[in-house]
């Protein structure tokens, strides 16, 4: 059941951290919705489409650039949805509602990419990813974490949603430890 | 026709797994080759229709539409059913479930499953990526997600909830490429690994290391399945498709339940074991899948072999070894022969096979086997697909 989840008000405005570059992403080079690739071709970018021309989740992006972290509510059943959805999975409607989520938890299980990386990924190794429990709600996301190695990463560790943005513009998220 | 007929598994082949210098259309040449081979009363003219498993041709051949190129790849001319079937590492297992489902309900009388991958490519990045998108793209694989650091956090969760150990994990990856070192297709035939080498090969993704992880491989396999009014044309010893189950509960990891009790694979199973008539202490051996040494632990478990949390005491006292409750992986499993994705179904139904024409070599040979399991997930183990065979004659 959802709990810990506040509806977003449209006029609301939130204080808004800028979103900025996480200081351990390396410069990338990925194209963006509607450029030519400049590094990567569109079909090997791992990373969303996320323009309001190509995908009606644009909102999760744009409220990263807000400091935000949203995802999709059924007003119909009660649920939370992760990722995002435009139609709920058990009734079927379209009736959902962008509503912000916690912004911190806890590590639930992680570990860390010493090779075997996807392009682009590469020389970003070693890589800690893990499954961040958020508080006061059911739903566990997988996410890369930054700001800790892995040798001393440990379960239970606190860690707040940390918005970045892509070379070319698009906003993406990641987890930062909290000491 | 009154009711649906029953088929058999009546004999196939597979190529040498490993890293290897052809392309993916020779690969299907080569399947062919074995194919005719190893089933000497196999007509082309008699296959009426093709099921063609493969993970991911677009992109480690870029090449689609791959049913008819295996065709003509190995001088097939299907006239009642042709497909490629995809799901991802089950892609093999799925063409036979296709071609079982077409015989059994009266579509076809004889069909060829095949399945191909090519997955050692110029840029291994690329086929990492490629290996990336059978996840969640864009709300896990964007993160780095790949299968190794997934079955880590399992491992890693199985370890603190039940005391599983490295050493256990490691029991599991000896056995395997043991049974492997008496099977002359597979990847690490020669290669031999005891206990304390494994624990000392590179952590790919912690706590899981190299020896945990089945590899990048090229390979392909192609068996034959006939309606049981054929059946007697190629083999004295079929083997009868008794049990079906496959179950898909979540795609996004956040969608996942427990990462250590695998309740897809707990419901897959018993509807497999179930619609066999049997219980899972009636298996003489599971080709169960082994991408990584936890799943092989977590897979006792959920099938039933042992309880919640004693998957790594119920290998490393030798209970899925020969001699023990059940013989699992006596192939070699994926940690021994490899991976190639699509191919990877069809050659653990070719060990069906030779098991029960006790044709395989002695070091792995099953003393009598009347029943088996073939089991396959996919992607973070969110699909699980079983079979279950019986020997026939």
């Amino acid at each position: 059941m959802p709990t810990a989840v506040v509806e977003v008000a449209p006029r609301k405005r939130s204080k808004a951290r800028k979103a900025k570059l996480l200081p351990p992403e390396p410069a990338r080079e990925v194209p963006g919705p509607g450029e030519r690739p400049a590094r990567l071709p569109y079909l090997l970018d791992l990373y969303p489409a996320e323009s309001a021309a190509q995908t009606r989740l644009a909102p999760f992006f744009e409220g990263l650039r807000e400091g935000r972290f949203l995802s999709t509510h059924c007003r119909k059943d009660g649920r939370v949805l992760w990722p995002p959805r435009i139609v709920c999975p058990v009734c079927h409607t379209s009736d959902l509602t962008w509503v912000d989520l916690p912004q911190t938890g806890r590590i639930y299980a992680f570990s860390a990419i010493l090779a075997g990386a996807p392009s682009g990924l590469e020389e970003e190794l070693p890589r800690v990813v893990g499954l961040v429990e958020l508080d006061g709600s059911p739903l566990r996301i997988f996410g890369r974490i930054v700001g800790v190695e892995w040798p001393e990463c440990r379960i239970g560790m606190r860690v707040r949603v940390e918005p970045f943005s892509l070379p070319d513009g698009r906003a993406y998220y990641a987890f930062r430890v909290v000491r | 026709m009154s009711g649906p007929r029953e088929v058999a598994v009546v004999g196939g082949g597979l190529t040498p797994f490993g890293v290897r210098g052809v392309t993916w259309a020779e690969l299907a040449q080569e399947a062919g080759e074995v194919l005719f081979r190893t089933v000497p009363n196999l007509r082309a003219a008699d296959v009426d229709s093709l099921f063609v498993g493969a993970a991911e041709p677009e992109r480690f051949a870029f090449q689609s539409h791959v049913a008819p190129l295996v065709a003509e790849q190995m001088g097939l001319a299907p006239h009642r059913i042709v497909q490629r079937t995809e799901l991802a590492c089950a892609s093999g297992q799925s063409a036979i479930r296709s071609a079982y489902a077409a015989i059994r309900a009266g579509l076809s009388d004889i069909a060829v499953a095949v399945g191909v991958e090519k997955m050692n490519i110029p840029d291994m990045a690329e086929a990492n990526s490629a290996m990336a998108c059978v996840l969640d793209r864009p709300w896990d694989a964007a993160h780095g997600l790949t299968a190794p650091p997934f079955f880590a956090m399992v491992a890693q969760r199985h370890m603190l909830e039940h005391g599983t150990t490295d050493e256990q994990l490691a029991a599991v990856s000896q056995k395997n490429h043991r049974f492997a070192n008496a099977n002359p297709v597979a990847q690490f035939y020669e290669k031999k690994f005891d206990r304390e080498k494994l624990l000392r090969l590179p952590l790919v993704a912690p706590p899981l290391r190299l020896g945990d992880c089945s590899s990048m491989t090229d390979g392909a396999g192609a068996v034959v399945l006939a309606a049981e009014d054929r059946v007697s044309e190629f083999t004295d010893t079929p083997a009868w498709i008794r049990g079906s189950g496959q179950y898909s509960d979540f795609h996004n990891l956040a969608n996942m339940g427990s990462l250590t009790q695998w309740s897809g694979l707990v419901r897959a199973s018993r509807e497999a074991l179930r619609s066999a008539r049997i219980g899972p202490g009636d298996l003489d051996f599971a080709e169960l899948h082994d991408c990584f040494t936890i799943s092989e632990i977590i897979e006792y478990e959920a099938i039933g072999f042992c309880g919640p949390g004693e998957g790594g005491s119920f290998v490393a006292d030798g209970r899925s070894d020969l001699g023990g409750d059940v013989v699992v992986n006596p192939r070699g499993g994926l940690l021994g022969c490899g991976h190639p994705l699509g191919a990877t179904g069809i050659a653990q139904a070719v060990e069906v096979v030779d098991q029960f024409a006790h044709r395989v070599d002695p070091a792995r040979q099953v003393p009598d086997p009347e029943w088996a399991m073939v089991h396959n997930l996919s992607g973070s183990a969110n699909v699980h697909s079983v079979m279950v065979y019986e020997r026939g004659g």
